[in-house]
Parts: structure tokens; C-alpha cells; sequence
């Protein structure tokens, strides 16, 4: 199968247009008569859902959630860019292009990038007409701060707290679609499985989580907006339920899964404390602004944070990295402070941390200042450790946090099954491999807002005449089945060993060998151990309760099982990229500086992996360099 | 739209509480009066609720504060059930103490006991100076009713004293959350505005505390 | 650290329900006080019983999903914190701790721990939105809101709808939570439009749902994780009745 990302005519400031001139379009009588089923209620899900119901379709929307309110976009703290050049400093649509894609290493798509950048002004727009506080100047105005591995000031903020608001505007306006009765919300709702008639889309499997009841819903097309999966991980910075679950269904019904290996490590989280410890809380990028990192530059040094002068703190990043400092991106500043650590200079009980220091930033600014900036994150970082960081340095330590890649979709947003979208941060588009700080929020909010409802026409246009199919139809009645066996075999297996500590397994092993650095050996052997823990699981693991009622041991054991046969794919991803490029980074490919080694020539794809009867397929997506030339990737 | 209920009968509770509390501040100078040397205080108090008694405008004044006595803990009463409905299964353990006073929580406790006194005063006084019932009530040197003497003579029983006083300690408590709580239920929301209405509520709530509490000793004492 | 939990089990919403003890050791004091409970649920699995059922997903303080009635108090002993963000530390070696699930005639327990809070949405569908459709916004700085305007509007939108101030109060009042859901929108320009509508739908949904009246206890305010001042509430009995005059 040949992989056709459908990218306009044109030049690269024309192509969204050329596509919206192009694309097919339904009137409104008929939108009411075509239905939608969208999976997540983040800023993605809620996004498309609330839009395409204004546009006239019918949709249904789903989350695991108690509510659309929880979504995990509630989470990001710092902020989402935007080329609105409000400070006059240069910026503009194609730097922020550019610099999208050289923080992705060259390993996405130009046109797509480009809307991203393109669409991100009249996203500000849209938020402030939806009521989110952004912060602002005395005078009224918008106020902007820097983030990692940009130059200008882009970042538009709401205190610590940009992805709730944003995601409170999407929640609210996905209400209010759904007292206009065009929305029907469905909350503790787990989709298990896709239901493909015909080779399209048309319908999920869902289970009531409060019955344990399974559902049959079906639709003219399919979006998933389910969010990442580095949960994979165990140890990551994203919320408990996080899953991969509904991608992975997806891919095993024939969705190509693109660049899996390709997950950052984040920065700034709060190191981990205990082998019992379920969560590594993120604390915004945004403090990189204003904090400096460092650590002694006196291995295993057992001072207090402040009684070490100042002539013995190194500022690694500062030094390293001159031009960008500390705000250097997400993939070097981890990998940057994994060196210090694993060379012995970590800091902290358990020698696994850097230092974050404000002590320079309140001399410089005064203290107000910075509590205007970060109080709420101040705030939090006390009521978690006990320790008051205007007072002494703060500790964080490197957390799986983002997954750049995901399902594989073309520039409508559509997977490799016609009928089924991915928007959102569960699909590989425009990050590449690394993503740059307050881009998330943008790229959700992108992909639900503006970009699916002006793409999804071009297909449902066509499925108009098409049959509408029952939730009847064998294949729904074949695909139901097959979630109640896989839910009985969980039940049926009775062994010895929680869930949780067959994902502390898997953890351990990703975090290992498929995190930060990577190496060949080590991905092989990786891949060895995971069958391991997957045949462990299926012959020792112990769920009890019953799968007719609310069962939260079941639910782990389900998205653990999906996230076991993931963590095979993204090593064997990671194993077949000989280069080291953004997040993924092969010790097999650096300087001697430590620097990533990126192979163009062999590697300038995006990896689009099959699903083939328990092996994967490898399937290239040429990235073609039209407008760009892709340089070495420096921050010094 | 239907009318919110939630709202309208806080809002009476609210409107009736503040009357009230304007009221006791009339009530309790008048009560000042009996501070005085006893000769001049009776000529005084004797005057001073004839004139009341006898003037129409506070007759009408008088309804109203039947009306919201009335109101106040018809409203308090219908609010209560409703709150119990809403709240049908207690916690095993709560310690409401630690996120807020005794007092707040206990609105409805504290008012069912300035209810009850409310009836034994109404008995006291109304029931025999306007009703005419118990012993009938003596004229003065200036031919007012000796309302006076009947004040006297009760506070001068050692057990209506330790009552009148002790319940200055409920109308203290009811009237310091009643007064600054009204005002946020009327929709006055500037926050230093609010500091000084918690201020005034504490010191109008000593002195109606203190005041009606010393007065029936005083009495007794002289 | 060992500590003995007491908690309410329920199997569901026509169950009667009770507490039942658990004695729990092999705790360490950097454990969130979650993961205390998801250690007990292995120790539980491991013997063959049904976990408990208890509410979380991001574990960092703000999606509000999680909350449970801590040792008398909603979301445990610390003020201005939800239930993820309460540490062993905060605990003894040999406490007893009682967990049960929020209170309240409008969050109907569903089992265990967990109740329904959907009462909340639909007080939010109610109005608490902007009736403008994507790709009708003008530009972004068109109207300049002041720093201060922007400020209040901000500290009442960060509510995060754990439903805390409804557990806490003797009352089972959602003011706290409406209110400050009507003074972010109705604050801010772009809210103005429908300000009375919303303010008279929202607050109609919520005596619906049967919340009680708030009777200014203020315990809301103490337990609200992002501390959400009592004065909103007064500032929508303001707006309430603008409403009933204008609207």
C-alpha cells in the first residue's frame, strides 16, 4: 500500500487554502442526516465534537472520564504559542513554521507544520471570544512569555494553568452543543474496540464502565481524539487513565501507527521518591523561563542546595547551550540533565535530580514578580514535597511525558482506514520527533477546531449515498464478541501477580532501554522482555471482581494488555531508526560532544508501521523538503 | 422563568434579619433607660411605652416586626428542610470545626432557642401589659401604665435573670454570623466593604450581647 | 508505616453500604495518600477480594476527578488541596484514617468512593458558555480587558469541579462552584451578552438538582483546592438579582 499524504498544490502559504477551495462540501440539510462518533473530550475531541455539531452533524462523544471536564489537555500548565507577533519581536507564521520543524529534527511534514503555525493566531482568537482569562498587560493587551528552543515570546499563558482554561472553554462550548441536542455526551465510556465495514470506519464498541455493560455505537465516521500514550511508561507525567488503548484497536483493525518511538522525556517533573509512586507530577517548562539549572560541579556533593557558593554550581545548559541557555528544547535539556545525573552529580535523597533556582530571578525581579509568574506552580511544588522553592532551589528530574508519534494520518487528518480520523496528540503529524513546549495545546486545539471540520466534509460527502449501517451488522456483532473474549480470558486467568506490578515491569523496561538514549543491544533485548511480561500477564496476572459492574481492576488489566504489545512496536521502531533525531536519540549516532547524529539520506521518513497477524510492517512516508532546507540541529 | 426559591427565601431571611437587628438597637436603648436612678427611670420607661403604645406609625412598625419574626423563621424553617434534603446522609466523622465556626453551622439550633425566649419574653410583657392576662398591671404617679414595675418585678426573680442573661450568649452568636452573612446574601460583595461588615458585626454583637445580658443583673441588683 | 483505614464500601447505589476496616503496613511517608489506597487494593487482589473503587486521573491537582471525605474533612486534613496532592507524611505511624464518599443528595454514591457528580455538567450546560461559533471571533486584542478585570475573572474560572464545597457544606450548597463559574464568564466582556440568561439558567439548574442554600459557613471556601473565595457566591446573589430587575 502506498502511503499518500494528499498534501495541495501550491506554495506553502497557499496550500490550506488551495485544499479548502478544492474540498468537497455538504449543505445543511444533509449535514443533520450524517453522524459522528468522536472518541475523547480533550481539547481535540471536545474541539471537533462542539464545532462539527455547530456545523450541523450529529455527534456522539465519548470519554472514560466522570466528565468531558477531566480530560488530561487540563493538565498543561504553561501555555500555547501562537504568531500573532503581539511583542514585536520578529516573529511570524514562517518562523514559527521553522522553528516547529527544526525542534522536530526535520522528521515532519513542511505543509502540515506550516498550518499548524498558520492556524495558530486565529486559535487566540477564538479562545478569547470563548471567555479564557489569558493573561494580560495593565493596558488590556496580551501578554506573551518565552518557551524552550524559540527565540521571540509566543507563549500565551493563563496563570499555571493554560490547559484548564482552554480546556474549560472546549468543555463549555461542547455543553452547550449539548443542550442544543446535537451533542450526546457519553462519560465513563471506554471505547474497546473499532468497528470497520467494507474497509471503512463505522461504528465503535464501547463499555459502560458503571454497568460494565458492552455498547455497540455506530457512525459515518470515526475521530479519535484519545490523547498519548506514555503511560506505556508507567512512570509519565500524564494522568492515571491515560491509555493507548483505543489507538492500538484502531491499529490493529488496520490503522498505520506513525513514528511510535518518538516520545519525549520532559525536563521539568518532580524526580520519583518510591517504588509505590504512580505519578510524576510536570511542573511547567515555563520555569525554565526565569530558573536556571544546575548542579555541583562536586560529585555525590552532600551540602545543602544553598550552602554550595556559586563558583561550584555548574550551569550545564548555560554552558553547553550559550545562545538558548535553559531554554534550550525538551529533548536536550532531559538528555543534558541525564548525563549529569548518570555521571554522578544528581542531586536529591535518592542522587536524581537537578537543581531549578529562582534565587537570581527574585533578586532580579523581586519576589512579587515572580509569584505573579508561577505562584499557583510554587504553590504546588510545596504542597507535594513540603519545601518552599522561594527559599531554596527546586528538584526535578527528566518524565515521559509527550508522544509525538501515533496514528499515522494524512493531511486531512485521516487514518489509513477511510472513515476513521485521528486529531490531536494521538496522531503523528506535526511535531516530528520532538515537540516544542506550549505546542501541544496548539496542535489539539488546531486539529479539533479548524482543521477536521473543514476535512471531514470531503469524505462524508461521499458517504451520503452510501448505506448507513445498524449496530446489527455482523461485523459489529463479530467485534463485540471479540472485546467479551479478550474481557473473559483477563477474568478466566486467575493468577498470581496485580496488574500494577505487571506494569511496573514494563516500565522499568521501557524507561531502560526505549526512553532517553537508546541503543541497539538494548532495544533487542528489550523486545525479548516485553514477550516476557506479555506472556507473564496472560498466564499469571489476578483481576478480581466481574466484568458486569463498575471494575477498576479490569479496566488497568485492558489498557495494560494494549500498552504490553505497544511497547514491542516502539522498540521495534526504535530499533529500526539507525540515527539519532529530536527525542529519539541512538547512542550508536552521536558526536563526540554527545551531540545527536541525524542520517538524512537513510532515514529523512516517517515510519508507518502495519499491524500484520501479531508482527509489524514497515511502511516509508518520503519526508520531502520542498521550502526548508533541514540543517544540523543546533541550540549553541 | 420560575421563581428561585433558593434565593428569594434567603433574601426574606436575609431582609427580616436585618430589620430585626435594627429593631433590638431601639429595644436595647430603651432598655438603657433602666440603668437609671430608679425614680427617674420609671417616669421614663412608663412615658416611653406609652408614647410607643399609643403612636400609630409605630404601630404599623410593630406589624411589620410580628411579620418578619414571622417570616424570618418561617423562611429559616422551610430552608432547614430543604438543606436536610439535600444533605440526607451525615458523615461518620466530620470536624466542620476545622473549616469553620461552631456558630455557622449552627444557625438553626441557636435560633430555635431565640425562639423560645422570644415566647417566654412575649408572655413576660406583651401577653400582660397588651393582653391584659396574669395580674393586671398597676398605673404610675403620671398615670401611665406602670410597665416599669413589671420589668422590675421579674428581674428581681433570681431565675428569669439567669434566663434573660443567658440567653444573650444564643442572640450574640446568631446575630454576629446573622448580620455579616445577611449582607452576602443581599449581594454586597466588596471584599474590604465585607471586612468592615465582619467588624461591625463583632462589635454589634458584644454590645447587644452585653448589653441585653447585664441589664436584667442590674435590675436585680438594685 | 502502618495505619489503619476505615472505609465506606458500597456495591452499589441501592446498597446500603458501611465502613469496614483495613489495617495497612508497608507504607513510606513520601506516598501520595492514593497510593496508599492503591497498595491496600494489591494487598486486596492478592487475597482475593474486590478493590476498592476510588476516583483519580491526573493525580497532580487538576482535573478534580478525585475526592473522598478524609478523617472528617473533604479531601483530608490540609486546607486548599485535593485528595491526590495529601501525602502519608501528613499521617502518623498507627492513625486511623476514615474515608468516605462525598455527601450529598445530588451526588449519588455509584459505588465505594465513587459518586456521581453530573449534576455539575448540567448546571454548566445551563449557560455556562459563550454562544459564539468557531471561526466568528474577531481579533484577539480588539478589546482590551484590564489586568484587574482579567485577574478576578481568572481567579473565579479556576474552579476545577471536584465538587469539594458540595461535600463540605452542611448544606450540600453548589453555590461556590455556580457562582464562580457566573462570575468568570459574566465578569469578562465577552460574557456580557447573555449575562442575565446565564445567571438565571444556572442557578435555576442548581435548585433543580436539589443542592441546598448556602448559609455562609464558609467551609467551602477552606476545602476548595484552589481556594475559591465565599465572596463569589455573594457577587452572584448580586447578580441573581440584577437579573430579576434587567434580565
Amino acid at each position: 500500500m502506498k502511503l499518500d499524504a494528499k498534501i495541495p498544490e501550491g506554495r506553502l502559504e497557499d496550500k490550506w487554502r488551495n485544499y479548502q477551495v478544492k474540498s468537497q462540501l455538504i449543505n445543511p440539510a444533509n449535514k443533520k442526516k450524517l453522524s459522528v462518533i468522536v472518541v475523547g473530550s480533550g481539547l481535540a475531541g471536545a474541539g471537533a465534537a462542539s464545532t462539527l455539531a455547530e456545523l450541523g452533524y450529529d455527534i456522539k462523544c465519548f470519554c472514560y472520564q466522570d466528565s468531558a471536564r477531566r480530560a488530561h489537555s487540563v493538565a498543561a500548565q504553561g501555555g500555547i504559542n501562537a504568531a500573532k507577533n503581539y511583542q514585536h519581536d520578529g516573529d511570524s507564521v514562517w518562523r514559527m513554521f521553522y522553528d516547529t520543524l527544526k525542534g522536530g529534527d526535520f522528521r515532519s511534514r513542511e505543509a502540515n507544520t506550516y498550518r499548524l503555525a498558520e492556524l495558530s493566531a486565529p486559535l487566540i482568537d477564538h479562545y478569547v471570544q470563548q471567555g479564557v482569562p489569558f493573561a494580560r498587560e495593565y493596558g488590556g493587551t496580551l501578554v506573551n512569555r518565552s518557551f524552550g528552543g524559540v527565540q521571540v515570546q509566543r507563549t500565551f499563558y493563563a496563570r499555571g494553568q493554560t490547559g484548564q482554561q482552554l480546556l474549560m472553554a472546549a468543555y463549555s462550548q461542547l455543553y452547550k452543543m449539548v443542550r442544543a441536542k446535537k451533542v450526546e455526551m457519553f462519560p465513563r465510556s471506554e471505547m474497546l474496540d473499532l468497528v470497520v465495514i467494507d474497509g471503512k470506519a463505522k461504528g465503535i464498541i464501547v463499555r459502560d464502565l458503571v454497568t460494565g455493560e458492552l455498547k455497540r455505537y455506530a457512525a459515518d465516521a470515526v475521530v479519535l481524539a484519545t490523547g498519548g500514550y506514555s503511560r506505556v511508561f508507567r512512570l509519565s507525567t500524564l494522568a492515571i487513565g491515560c491509555n493507548g488503548s483505543a489507538l492500538w484497536k484502531a491499529h490493529k483493525k488496520g490503522a498505520f501507527f506513525g513514528a511510535p518511538s518518538f516520545t519525549q522525556i520532559h525536563p521539568t517533573a518532580l524526580p520519583q521518591s518510591s517504588e509505590a509512586q504512580s505519578k510524576l507530577t510536570l511542573m511547567s517548562e515555563s520555569l525554565r523561563n526565569d530558573g536556571r539549572i544546575w548542579v555541583p560541579y562536586q560529585k555525590e556533593d552532600t551540602r545543602r542546595a544553598n550552602d554550595i557558593p556559586e563558583a561550584e554550581r555548574d550551569y550545564y545548559l548555560e554552558r553547553r547551550y550559550p545562545s538558548f541557555g535553559n531554554l534550550a528544547p525538551r529533548d536536550i535539556a532531559s538528555r543534558a540533565a541525564k548525563e549529569r545525573i548518570d555521571a554522578g552529580f544528581g542531586v536529591g535523597r535518592l542522587k536524581n535530580a537537578v537543581y531549578l533556582d529562582f534565587k537570581h530571578a527574585i533578586e532580579r525581579f523581586g519576589l512579587e514578580t515572580i509569584k505573579d509568574r508561577y505562584g499557583n506552580l510554587f504553590k504546588m511544588y510545596r504542597k507535594i514535597t513540603g519545601i518552599d522553592a522561594y527559599k531554596e532551589p527546586m528538584q526535578i528530574s527528566p518524565a515521559a511525558h509527550f508522544s509525538m508519534g501515533g496514528l499515522w494520518v494524512d493531511y486531512e487528518l485521516m487514518t489509513t482506514i477511510p472513515g476513521l480520523y485521528a486529531v490531536g496528540e494521538c496522531n503523528f503529524s506535526d511535531h516530528g520527533a520532538n515537540r516544542l513546549g506550549a505546542n501541544s495545546l496548539l496542535q489539539a486545539s488546531v486539529d479539533g477546531y479548524f482543521i477536521l471540520p473543514n476535512t471531514i466534509n470531503n469524505y462524508l460527502a461521499n458517504e451520503m449515498k452510501a448505506d448507513h449501517p445498524t449496530t446489527d451488522h455482523p461485523e459489529f456483532v463479530k467485534a463485540a464478541q471479540e472485546v467479551k473474549a479478550i474481557i473473559d480470558r483477563v477474568l478466566a486467568v486467575n493468577g498470581t501477580k496485580t496488574v500494577d506490578h505487571f506494569h511496573r515491569e514494563l516500565g522499568k523496561v521501557m524507561w531502560q532501554e526505549c526512553a532517553m538514549s537508546r541503543n541497539k543491544a538494548g532495544l533487542v533485548k528489550a523486545i525479548a522482555q516485553i514477550q516476557g511480561i506479555r506472556d507473564a500477564f496472560w498466564s499469571d496476572v489476578k483481576v478480581t471482581g466481574d466484568s458486569s459492574e463498575l471494575n477498576t481492576e479490569l479496566e488497568k488489566a485492558l489498557r495494560l494488555a494494549d500498552f504490553i504489545e505497544l511497547g514491542m512496536l516502539m522498540c521495534t521502531d526504535a530499533l529500526e531508526r539507525d540515527e539519532s533525531c529530536g527525542a529519539h536519540f541512538r547512542e550508536e549516532f552521536q558526536t563526540e560532544e554527545g551531540e545527536a547524529v541525524r542520517v538524512d539520506e537513510a532515514y529523512s521518513y516517517v515510519s508507518a508501521w502495519e499491524y500484520t497477524n501479531g508482527d509489524f510492517k514497515l511502511h516509508k512516508e518520503a519526508l520531502e523538503f520542498e521550502f526548508v532546507q533541514p540543517s544540523v540541529r543546533s541550540y549553541k | 422563568m420560575a421563581m428561585n426559591q433558593l434565593f428569594f427565601r434567603k433574601t426574606i431571611i436575609a431582609g427580616t434579619g436585618l430589620f430585626l437587628c435594627i429593631f433590638l438597637v431601639v429595644h436595647l436603648s430603651a432598655n438603657c433607660i433602666l440603668l437609671l436612678p430608679e425614680e427617674t427611670a420609671r417616669g421614663l420607661y412608663n412615658s416611653y411605652s406609652t408614647t410607643l403604645r399609643e403612636s400609630p406609625l409605630i404601630k404599623i412598625v410593630a406589624y411589620l416586626l410580628y411579620l418578619s419574626i414571622v417570616l424570618h423563621v418561617v423562611y429559616a424553617l422551610l430552608i432547614t428542610i430543604r438543606n436536610r434534603k439535600a444533605k440526607p446522609q451525615k458523615y461518620v466523622v466530620n470536624h466542620s470545626k476545622e473549616n469553620s465556626s461552631w456558630t455557622s453551622q449552627n444557625m438553626g439550633l441557636i435560633g430555635t432557642m431565640i425562639l423560645l425566649f422570644i415566647v417566654v419574653h412575649l408572655a413576660n410583657f406583651w401577653a400582660r401589659i397588651k393582653l391584659g392576662m396574669g395580674d393586671v398591671v398597676g398605673l404610675d404617679a403620671a398615670g401611665n401604665v406602670d410597665v416599669y414595675e413589671v420589668t422590675s418585678s421579674l428581674f428581681h426573680n433570681i431565675y428569669y435573670v439567669i434566663f434573660y442573661t443567658a440567653l444573650a450568649i444564643p442572640l450574640a452568636l446568631h446575630l454576629h454570623h446573622g448580620f455579616k452573612s445577611a449582607f452576602k446574601t443581599l449581594g454586597f460583595y466588596h471584599k474590604k466593604g465585607l471586612r468592615m461588615v465582619a467588624k461591625i458585626a463583632l462589635v454589634y454583637a458584644i454590645i447587644m450581647g452585653v448589653g441585653f445580658g447585664i441589664i436584667p443583673f442590674i435590675v436585680y441588683l438594685k | 508505616m502502618q495505619v489503619t483505614f476505615k472505609i465506606w464500601r458500597q456495591e452499589g447505589p441501592n446498597d446500603k453500604g458501611a465502613i469496614r476496616a483495613y489495617e495497612v503496613d508497608g507504607l513510606t511517608e513520601d506516598m501520595s495518600f492514593l497510593e496508599a489506597l492503591d497498595h491496600l487494593n494489591e494487598l486486596l487482589v492478592l487475597k482475593n477480594e474486590k478493590v476498592i473503587a476510588f476516583e483519580y486521573d491526573c493525580r497532580e491537582g487538576i482535573c478534580g476527578q478525585c475526592g473522598v471525605f478524609i478523617n472528617g474533612r473533604a479531601h483530608g486534613p490540609l486546607d486548599n488541596m485535593t485528595t491526590c496532592q495529601l501525602h502519608m507524611r501528613s499521617f502518623k505511624d498507627g492513625d486511623t484514617i476514615v474515608i468516605e464518599p462525598w455527601r450529598a443528595a445530588s451526588f449519588p454514591v455509584i459505588k465505594d468512593l465513587i459518586v456521581d457528580r453530573s449534576a455539575f455538567d448540567r448546571i454548566i450546560e445551563q449557560g455556562a458558555f459563550i454562544s459564539a461559533k468557531t471561526g466568528t471571533a474577531p481579533e484577539a486584542n480588539a478589546i482590551p480587558i484590564p489586568k484587574e478585570v482579567s485577574d478576578r475573572a481568572m481567579d473565579a474560572a479556576a474552579c476545577i469541579g471536584c465538587g469539594a464545597c458540595v461535600a463540605t457544606c452542611k448544606n450540600s450548597s453548589a453555590a461556590l462552584f455556580t457562582s464562580a463559574k457566573i462570575n468568570h464568564l459574566n465578569g469578562l466582556p465577552q460574557g456580557r451578552a447573555e449575562e442575565h440568561k446565564r445567571v438565571a439558567e444556572m442557578t435555576f439548574q442548581m435548585e433543580i438538582e436539589g443542592f441546598g442554600s448556602c448559609t455562609f459557613t464558609g467551609a467551602c471556601e477552606v476545602e476548595c483546592p484552589e481556594g475559591i473565595s465565599v465572596i463569589n457566591i455573594a457577587e452572584m446573589n448580586a447578580r441573581v438579582t440584577k437579573a430579576k430587575f434587567f434580565g
